[in-house]
């Protein structure tokens, strides 16, 4: 029944064109990204990106879509943003605008932070810190093009 | 049904004969794009964010009796082998990131957890032969990352338990019962995947699919595809009668090494570069 409502609503949304997916937009669904000179891994950093972020799609790529955010264009992967923006006059917030806080709060629903507190605080035992830890290792982009250079391998 | 209710309010309202948007208030708008937007959530039964807080919390709990290996060069070396093969998977870039991490555990066995932590133990990286073989095991937890297999692990009744908090109104913040309730639901959700991932493992399709996603990492990175088949086939052998570790998480079976030749892709990695890297394999490792 769920199912059926979500399609329906979906297919109403879809089907006015005063309420249709602004195709042209797209949000940062990863932490942390960038916006990249050419569109392919390793290129020149332009602008960081940040979870929420909403980029004015220009073009696509293969995986790759050539977007613009604050002025600035260039490429980003597609897995690291989404096509879900709707445009609802005023309601969200526009392109290269910091997001509203009911964006931030609803994008945030489920499992988030306060969610992960409370199970700390009940499980102590459980070792988060290590889990940063792992999290705080970063590879560096020159290091692993280097590493596949080294080795004969592939640059994606 | 509250949900069910507004929809069709919101459904007859579009259709009404000229009813438009310009016609509707900031108010209105502003629940129109709340109830789209949590209805969009509930169709997704999950968002990136929130299947990275469940591998956090699954990743510490594998943690609270295992210990890290203590050994800098080589975490630096798993990862950039992992982060290699990531980067070539259908999708190079979650919410938190891959990241990877050696188990101080002599038993075989890898495990990836939703949204980027994957664990490998010290018994693995001693099984495995060389650079390749470590990349096919790598890549195969990608594949499971990429499938979202931890995050299916999940019960049904479990999402349409949360999904009915979360969706009660999107907007505001938890009230104290609904997030007691999902921080009950969270601790079920994690016990699920630990279960799977530790105790009884993925089934049978999740782990061909698996296998088959490694073998597209592998050739599309340069590694040598034949290394995961090379390497199941050790592992048959050496663990007949076993039934820990790898065998009970992972099973590698002759079905699973016909699935792997049957999907082998045609392109060899040239000798040479197998050889070379497997001695940066060795200096890294301590062979």
């Amino acid at each position: 029944m769920r199912t059926v409502t979500a399609i329906t609503i979906a297919a109403i949304f879809l089907l006015s064109p005063e309420l249709s997916p602004a195709a042209d937009t797209a949000r940062v669904v990863v932490r942390e990204n960038a916006i990249r000179e050419q569109c392919r891994f390793f290129a020149p950093v332009k602008v960081k990106i940040r979870y929420n972020d909403l980029l004015t799609i220009l073009s696509k790529s293969g995986d790759w879509y050539k977007v613009r955010f604050k002025g600035v264009s260039g490429c980003v992967h597609k897995s690291a943003i989404e096509e879900k923006s709707f445009k609802l006059g005023g309601g969200f917030a526009s392109q290269g605008q910091t997001p509203s806080r009911d964006e931030v709060s609803l994008a945030g629903k489920g499992f988030n932070p306060q969610v992960e507190a409370s199970y700390k605080g009940s499980h102590p035992e459980l070792d988060f810190r290590t889990v940063e830890a792992i999290e705080h290792f970063q590879v560096s982009s020159e290091a692993l093009s280097e590493f596949l250079k080294d080795g004969g391998l592939s640059e994606p | 049904m509250t949900r069910n209710l507004l929809c069709a309010c919101l459904a007859a309202l579009l259709f009404l004969p000229g009813c438009k948007i310009q016609d509707l208030t900031p108010e209105q708008i502003g629940m129109i794009s709340r109830s789209l937007t949590t209805t969009i959530k509930t169709a997704r039964p999950i968002s990136d964010e929130e299947e990275y807080y469940v591998g956090r919390a699954v990743a510490a709990r594998i943690l609270s009796t295992n210990h890290l290996v203590n050994n800098k060069k080589l975490t630096d070396y798993v990862n950039l082998v992992g982060q290699s093969v990531a980067i070539h998977s259908e999708k190079p870039f979650t919410y938190g990131g891959y990241h990877f991490a050696v188990l101080d555990d002599s038993q075989i066995n890898a495990f990836a957890c939703p949204g980027g932590i994957i664990f490998i133990t010290r018994g693995m990286v001693n099984a495995v032969k060389d650079e390749d073989e470590l990349a096919a095991v790598l890549a195969h937890e990608v594949g499971h990352i990429n499938h979202r297999d931890g995050i299916n692990a999940i019960s049904q009744s479990r999402w349409t338990e949360a999904l009915t908090v979360i969706g009660a109104d999107a907007a505001k913040t938890y009230g104290s019962q609904d997030a007691a309730k999902l921080a009950g639901l969270f601790e079920g959700s994690i016990d699920d995947v630990f279960k799977t991932l530790v105790v009884n493992g993925y089934g049978r399709s999740q782990e061909y699919d698996a296998d088959r996603a490694s073998l597209a990492y592998l050739a599309a990175t340069g590694y040598e595809p034949r290394a995961l088949k090379d390497f199941l086939e050790r592992i048959v052998k050496q663990s007949k009668g076993s039934e820990g570790g790898i065998m009970k998480t992972h099973p590698a079976t002759s079905d699973r090494i016909e699935n792997v030749i049957a999907n082998m892709p045609e392109q060899k990695a040239d000798p040479a570069l197998v050889q070379m890297r497997s001695r940066r394999f060795a200096a890294a490792v301590g062979r």
